[in-house]
């Protein structure tokens, strides 16, 4: 049985179908991430999760009970939102302890409660203030005192961390992992951060047009997407990918007389076939003459340093390709360069389909 | 430019409604406290000087303190109703349905209405003889024989509360509708995963966005009410026997029925007054709720 279970959930607003048939299966302590960029349903989702918005058709199931049709107070779930939603004339205590409040809990269970949500969070001290006199961070923590004290079956996280500034988003993002660790509840988040998602997820939905492009583990996702959006989406830079076409076992890379031997696992791959190839800038390093292997010619046109890396754009026969490099990589604007990756790092996609070619085993 | 330049020129820019607010609000104010202390009439004799006499009559007599009870007693209750009709029809007009811009247009229409109209609609509703009201009530057995809902002492003041109700409670209704955009969405959204019920939702999520706007209505309208003479005038006059007789009509009727402008002029500055320590008041309030919501 599955602590939270998603069946072809659909959502029309009127002619538009928001959602499309979505399908996920949790199991009790899982993460899940709903990543995807703006308007590809995934707050929709959430919502239908909570009971804030109905689903047009499909099925939610909590544990072994559907929870379409329940009250979002009684679905045994705790939400946290990106504005933090505290009630603004109540103190931070009041506020933790709120849900408690509402459902009765005696008062000395629900102080309990509260001072044990706080110490988690480190915010002891904060207890008698109120919202407004919090930082965005501390607010934050209090959301999710919040929904912590009430022990729900399953937490659900609204970009959560989009309103914190860059170093406290890092900061919250470990604390949070630390608290899944500690608690191990189910967790349904979303984002539009990649990053968020790799570092917290134990599985990504990467959402699209409400639809599901691909369901899987981070490293699943980052090392082998499952379609070119996915490639393009996760990752920063994104994936390189480049026109290729299969001919005589050698993909040759459209523009250029570049050709490199066609790997093995898509021998199936009938001659003739245009192709995207898809590698990943962090795959790519700076071949040297002695070592054999993969490489792709390229020149450089743009170099970049981030502090931890170089990122170099180059190209090659009018296509880009994007290396991070080592800092310390020797090289410069306008030189020719081989880029070196294994046989592993290397993907192929249907260009028509979007989706990644099959792999023979 | 120099600075003192541009300070004569702006006091000569403000000059044409300085000698227009001078003209008609600061000597009539001033001629009004001249008068106070005089027995003048308002035709014929200048008056002379009485000290605080006109004063005296006038806070001891029973028709004063009649007259504030009544007065009094017509803030409280108007405003009151409007202040929770205002709120609720704002909650209803704040749900989504269909029709709900028209309503919304057209709840705003009692309210912008000139006042005599709304006083002259609502005699024809309480006329004894072909009234709505009379009509409304037999037919539905509440009442056996039509009865003059102005004519007589005992319904008179409660049949005009109902009559300023109606045109005020859009302008509560309005300021709270507004005032309700304000009220954050994952706010209200968390409070129904908490848990909260519409009470305590309203309570918790709405009130304290509300609380602010509302401060502010309440202390428009209580001045106005304490100063209400348009609607009593069209539709009572005062009548039947007083009973609808509020400080405004007072001084009216001692200025101009009886003509004694002096006792008719400390009356009108007691009402300032009074309305002065209310607004006062009022302001206070309002700074400490805004206070204390920010």
């Amino acid at each position: 049985m599955s602590a939270l279970e998603i069946q072809n959930i659909r959502k029309s607003y009127g002619a538009i179908e928001t959602l499309k048939g979505i399908d996920i299966a949790l199991q009790s302590g899982e993460f899940l991430v709903l990543l995807g960029s703006s308007g590809c349903g995934k707050s929709t989702l959430l919502n239908i999760i909570a009971g804030l918005a109905e689903a047009t058709s499909g099925d939610i199931r909590i544990g072994d009970r559907s929870i379409l049709g329940v009250h979002p107070k009684d679905r045994d779930i705790a939400m946290v939102f990106q504005s933090y939603a505290l009630y603004p004339n109540l103190s931070v205590r009041r506020n933790i302890g709120f849900g408690l409040e509402m459902r009765k809990v005696p008062v000395a269970e629900r102080d309990k409660a509260v001072q044990e949500a706080a110490r988690l969070l480190q915010i002891e001290a904060l207890l008698d203030r109120k919202p407004n006199q919090l930082s965005g961070g501390q607010r934050q923590r209090v959301a999710i005192g919040r929904a912590l004290v009430r022990k729900p079956q399953v937490f659900l996280f609204d970009e959560p961390l989009s309103n914190l500034d860059a170093k406290l988003r890092l900061e919250m993002r470990t604390e949070l992992k630390r608290l899944h660790q500690m608690l191990r509840t189910t967790v349904v988040y979303v984002t539009h951060d990649q990053i968020e998602a790799m570092t917290l997820a134990t599985r990504i939905a990467v959402m699209k047009d409400g639809r599901i492009e691909q369901l899987g583990t981070p490293e699943e996702i980052y090392n082998r997407p499952a379609t070119l959006y996915v490639a393009g989406f996760v990752g920063a830079p994104p994936m390189n990918i480049l026109d290729v076409t299969v001919r005589g076992g050698a993909l040759e890379v459209a523009g250029s007389d570049v050709a490199i031997p066609l790997p093995a696992r898509y021998a199936a791959i009938g001659d003739g076939a245009r192709l995207s190839l898809g590698i990943r800038p962090e795959a790519l390093r700076l071949a040297t003459e002695n070592v054999a292997g993969l490489s792709l010619p390229a020149t450089v046109e743009v170099v970049e340093l981030t502090g931890p890396e170089l990122i170099t754009t180059a190209r090659i026969g009018g296509q880009k390709l994007i290396a991070c490099l080592a800092p310390r990589a020797r090289i410069s604007e306008g030189e020719n360069h081989r880029f070196a990756f294994d046989e592993e790092a290397l993907r192929l996609f249907d260009p028509k389909t979007g989706k990644a070619c099959e792999v023979s085993s | 430019m120099s600075g003192s330049w541009m300070t004569t020129r702006a006091w000569l820019l403000m000059l044409p409604l300085l000698v227009v607010m001078i003209s008609v609000i600061g000597w009539p104010l001033v001629d009004t406290v001249r008068l106070s202390f005089t027995d003048a009439k308002l035709v014929g004799t200048q008056g002379n000087f009485v000290g605080f006499d006109n004063y005296a009559k006038m806070l001891s007599g029973s028709n004063f303190q009649r007259t504030l009870i009544t007065t009094t007693w017509f803030a409280v209750i108007s405003v009151a109703a409007e202040m929770v009709l205002g709120v609720l029809a704002a909650l209803l007009l704040n749900q989504q349905f269909r029709g709900r811009a028209l309503l919304r247009a057209l709840m705003i229409l009692p309210w912008a209405l000139p006042t005599v109209v709304n006083a002259t609609l609502w005699r024809l509703i309480y006329n004894p003889e072909y009234g709505a009201l009379n009509a409304a009530l037999t037919q539905i057995g509440l009442l056996e024989a039509y009865r003059s809902w102005l004519g007589e002492p005992n319904t008179a003041l409660t049949a005009l509360i109902v009559a300023d109700c109606w045109k005020n409670f859009p302008l509560v209704a309005l300021i709270a509708l507004a005032a309700l955009q304000a009220v954050p969405r994952d706010i209200t959204a968390a409070s129904l995963v908490d848990g909260a019920g519409p009470i305590n939702r309203f309570r918790f999520v709405i009130l304290p966005y509300l609380a602010g706007p509302l401060m502010v209505a309440l202390v428009l309208r209580t001045i106005e009410a304490f100063k209400v003479f348009d609607i009593i005038w069209v539709m009572t006059r005062g009548g039947p026997a007083n009973s609808t007789r509020t400080l405004s009509i007072l001084v009216y009727q001692e200025a101009f029925s009886f003509q004694r402008a002096g006792s008719g002029a400390s009356l009108a500055l007691i009402v300032t007054l009074l309305v002065t320590v209310l607004a006062v008041a009022y302001a206070a309030l309002v700074r400490k709720v805004a206070g204390s919501t920010a």
